[in-house]
């Protein structure tokens, strides 16, 4: 994608907080945010992946038979437009490219939404686990993504262990 | 190509890099709680059926997530 000239897709939910916390959690599937959704399944296309077919497998996703892996574009923006890109998380691979993985603040941020919306009890946990392992997080930052995320109801200091 | 973002974007950080601050973090996680550092799994009740169906597919095809 950079070499077409267009930013680097971004890895949110399971996959990034596998990131932030060095394979705590294993997932083999990728969420992905990215604007360009027809260049990067072009992209993914080229790399080997297929999009499964048949009865119960309608999916917007992307499975690599060999590699055993699955990418799915879920958005187009960054938690609906309301993450700071600036803070996208770059990772130099070397020859491999670069991954961009959405800002630790605003994962913890999203986990928190999730929290608040009642389906998802163990993202809270997932939260704190996440900010005491990242101590150096932009509190303030955080603080204002995780009111945006909740509606209000959950700050920073909910996320404190 | 015309960007959709305003901001150039900032600068990447060696892989190396990064696995060495995340060592180093987790470890102090360890000596301040005195355990590893654990993190709850995603229930997946919140799974759209777009993503019950990848992650069908991707089991289907051997994988083990």
């Amino acid at each position: 994608m950079i070499s077409r000239g267009l930013p680097a897709p971004v890895l949110v939910g399971g996959a990034a907080v596998e990131i932030y916390s060095k394979g705590s959690i294993n997932t083999g599937d990728f969420d992905i945010v990215t604007a360009w959704q027809a260049e990067f399944e072009e992209e993914l296309q080229g790399l080997g992946f297929v999009r499964p077919a048949g009865p119960g497998r309608a999916t917007r996703g992307w499975i690599h038979p060999e590699l055993r892996l699955g990418f799915e574009v879920v958005a187009d923006s960054l938690l609906d437009g309301a993450a700071d890109r600036h803070r996208v998380q770059l990772i130099d691979l070397g020859e491999d490219g670069t991954a961009a993985v959405i800002s630790l603040e605003d994962m913890i941020a999203d986990r928190m939404g999730q929290y608040a919306s009642g389906t998802a009890p163990e993202m809270l946990e997932q939260a704190r686990r996440l900010f005491a392992l990242h101590t150096d997080a932009d509190r303030d930052y955080m603080e204002k993504r995780i009111r945006h995320e909740s509606a209000g109801d959950y700050g920073v200091e909910d996320v404190e262990s | 190509m015309v960007s959709k973002t305003s901001r150039a974007e900032p600068k990447p950080i060696p892989l190396a890099e990064f696995a060495a601050d995340l060592e180093r973090r987790l470890a102090e996680y360890e000596a301040r709680y005195g355990h590893p550092f654990e993190i709850p799994r995603n229930s997946g009740n919140r799974r759209t059926p777009s993503k019950r169906a990848l992650l069908k597919a991707i089991e289907e095809a051997g994988g083990k997530w």
